[in-house]
């Protein structure tokens, strides 16, 4: 000890304490660099892969409604329109425009310049207004996907033609089309709308976002009362003795199991046994349920424990039985908390794929689900799906995709941060 | 042994002093507290009655042999050093020490001569007949209208919404709350000040039209002022209800109580009127506490 004061001896040691207050600092700031880096690493990679994909090419035809095609007896019945050869209307068109075009092989590929869906297309617009037969209608069809992806850019014309997707006479025929502004890009309703599909430009994430969201909803619905209720037991209600403590042990180490066990689970107990059906959104429900329960039970509980004892000795003191002290007074409390684990339980659900291959939800499903039993995919499988495909159209599919998903996932934890702080302040 | 210091003030309770002499060898305490209560524990027709009364957290003894009675429309004070049983005391006497984890209660508590720990006995029930008044404030998170509400509401006392408003309007003017709060009783009663929300929380126990209110060091938190007011309150509340009182200002106990008990390490020491008990104590133990020889 030196005969300075003290407050000298304070001021001294106050630059060392600084720095090190300072290091400490810059060592944060550069660690939370580091990750908003990362993170916008992967989010400039996707979406700069992604964001083409709401964009689709169309290429305008002028189709001729042939009467004696579509509905040669005029009779008007829409089984008979439907049955049309709608095909020959845009081959005869694109026969029309290019008249030079010879040979089998040739031909075909010029008819494949326009999604093989079109016949459909065509189809729905005659039955929406049978007028139409007998008319000649500019027509937007959309492009098939190798030239769409001719025109967004990501064909190079450089390589040659062998190591090319599309020949030279494609490039042709497109860069006539677009001289004659016949080729656009509009936004891709397909992708949002369309069920899956073997052709990319047909191929939409609307099934996949349907039966995820079919699969929360009976994930939500089974495991917020069946958490709140178990943890509520466990907090308010269980005594404490050892088969209480081997219960909480066991949901602390179910958080952390794997998920694809709960898929094996759910495919020998809900499936084998049970016989529900195959890839339908209650059994892929059911599975997340046990797989979120452990987390909406630990929240639940670090929400009931948080409440202060003086509201439960208020309310008992006034004379409320445990039950009515619960649920007048500590669970409304509580509630915040509890909805704010489960809404994050519920982001985690949504992003889950291996459970639910295990089910069976991994198929290829082309109609969207209209309920929870019919057979559905979710959106990280059909990602995981479309990942698997060789066309490079699916590979701006599945960033977009991907991009959808985040989407959701950051407005479901942006949800429970608004609905924490709006709760928190009332209280 | 026991710490004693001359304390000017007289007033300050040693918290942590306290629960250390709890932990103390018992030895000790046999030789200071004495084997039978001095004074007269019984009255005439009490409305509640304590014989034998035995309270163990765990091992440790909190509450030692206590025989006390509480008469009719009286307020009773207890007072004490800290850690000398008589928070335990008065959580017995409405069973809230029944929500404490390894607790053991042990004796007879009577209500009205009813054994209150027997089985046929509803706690519920209990806690709507003996009201209790915690130390800090705890109004529900609730509007101030709810907060007095809940009682009769859960209970049944109120047959209709303006049966339920003539009770809730009743206890508010009972707790003098009234006039502060009648335009604004949708607020919520976290929005209050401490002496409000504390006669808030009396409005709620006398809601439930108890026969007994308990009162744990009810004024503890809150300013003179308030203080004062609440002390007003109580002398009113007695015409109506029996009172105890858990207090460690004597000058509290001396003002508001006609009967006072003193407690001292988990023994009933002292029992008589407030006034012998503060101008003629005949303990030497409840003769130091209250010339502030220890406290």
């Amino acid at each position: 000890m030196t005969d300075a004061a003290p407050a000298d001896l304070v001021r001294r040691s106050l630059a060392r304490r600084y720095a090190a207050e300072q290091r400490f600092r810059r060592l944060g700031l550069a660690a939370v660099a580091v990750g908003i880096a990362f993170v916008a690493v992967l989010l400039v990679s996707i979406v700069g892969k992604g964001y083409s994909a709401f964009v689709q090419t169309q290429i305008a035809l002028d189709i001729e409604f042939d009467r004696s095609v579509i509905d040669p007896d005029a009779s008007g019945d829409p089984e008979v329109i439907a049955r049309g050869d709608f095909g020959r209307l845009y081959k005869d068109a694109l026969k029309a425009r290019f008249e030079g075009v010879t040979g089998r092989s040739q031909v075909r590929q010029l008819y494949g310049i326009v999604s093989s869906g079109s016949p459909y297309r065509l189809r729905d617009m005659v039955l929406e207004d049978p007028a139409l037969i007998g008319t000649r209608q500019r027509v937007w069809l959309i492009a098939d996907d190798e030239v769409d992806m001719l025109v967004k850019g990501y064909i190079s014309r450089d390589v040659p033609e062998s190591e090319r997707r599309v020949s030279d006479e494609v490039i042709g025929w497109v860069d006539e089309l677009a001289a004659d502004d016949a080729v656009r890009k509009a936004f891709n309703w397909t992708f949002l709308t369309a069920g899956d599909s073997r052709e990319p430009e047909q191929a939409g994430i609307g099934g996949a976002v349907m039966g995820s969201l079919y699969t929360l909803l009976v994930t939500l619905v089974l495991s917020f009362p069946a958490g709140v209720a178990a943890a509520i037991y466990l907090e308010e209600f269980a005594p404490k003795n050892a088969f209480t403590d081997m219960i909480e042990v066991n949901i602390n180490n179910l958080a952390a199991v794997p998920s694809i066990v709960f898929g094996l689970l759910g495919l020998a107990v809900f499936l084998n046994f049970f016989g529900m059906p195959r890839s339908a959104p209650v059994v892929g429900g059911l599975v997340l349920t046990l797989m979120t329960l452990p987390t909406v039970i630990i929240a639940s509980r670090a929400a009931l424990k948080s409440v202060p004892p003086s509201i439960r000795q208020a309310a008992l003191g006034i004379g409320a039985s445990r039950v009515q002290t619960v649920f007048h007074h500590v669970l409304p409390q509580a509630m915040p908390g509890m909805m704010t684990g489960t809404i994050i339980g519920m982001a985690q659900a949504l992003g889950e794929t291996a459970p639910l291959l295990m089910i069976g939800m991994v198929a290829f499903i082309v109609e969207i689900p209209g309920g929870p039993f019919d057979p559905a995919t979710v959106l990280p499988v059909q990602i995981f799906l479309w990942a698997d495909s060789p066309e490079r159209a699916f590979l701006e599919r599945s960033s977009a995709a991907i991009m959808v998903l985040l989407a959701f996932l950051v407005a479901m934890n942006a949800l429970a941060v608004v609905l924490r702080k709006r709760f928190e302040k009332r209280w | 042994m026991i710490d004693t210091h001359t304390n000017a003030i007289g007033d300050v309770a040693a918290l942590p002093r306290g629960f250390i002499e709890l932990g103390r060898a018992t030895a000790e305490r046999h030789d200071d507290a004495p084997e039978e209560t001095v004074g007269d524990v019984t009255v005439a027709e009490p409305r509640m009655s304590a014989r034998g009364v035995f309270v163990h957290y765990g091992d440790k003894r909190a509450i030692d042999n206590v025989s006390l009675d509480i008469g009719r429309n009286e307020v009773l004070a207890m007072i004490g050093p800290s850690g000398c049983g008589k928070s335990t005391f008065l959580r017995c006497l409405n069973r809230m020490n029944d929500t404490i984890e390894n607790c053991r209660v042990n004796g007879d508590i009577s209500l009205d001569g009813e054994d209150i720990y027997h089985r046929s006995m509803d706690v519920v029930l209990l806690r709507a007949r003996v009201g209790m008044v915690f130390q800090k404030p705890n109004p529900f998170p609730k509007s101030i209208y709810d907060n007095i509400a809940y009682g009769p509401r859960i209970h049944g006392l109120a047959a209709n919404r303006a049966e339920l408003d003539a009770i809730v309007e009743t206890a508010l003017v009972k707790a003098g709350l009234w006039d502060e709060v009648k335009d604004r009783l949708a607020e919520p009663g976290t929005g209050l000040s401490g002496g409000q929300q504390q006669r808030l929380c009396i409005a709620r126990t006398i809601a439930v039209s108890p026969e007994v209110i308990l009162m744990d060091e009810p004024c503890s938190a809150l300013d003179p002022i308030a203080t004062a007011r609440i002390e007003e309150l109580i002398d009113e509340l007695r015409q109506n209800f029996t009172i105890a009182i858990v207090t460690h200002s004597m000058q509290q106990a001396a003002r508001v109580s006609q009967r006072t008990a003193y407690f001292h390490l988990g023994r009933l020491v002292e029992v008589g009127s407030t006034e012998d008990i503060f101008t003629n104590p005949r303990h030497r133990l409840t003769e130091d506490y209250i010339t502030g020889r220890f406290g």
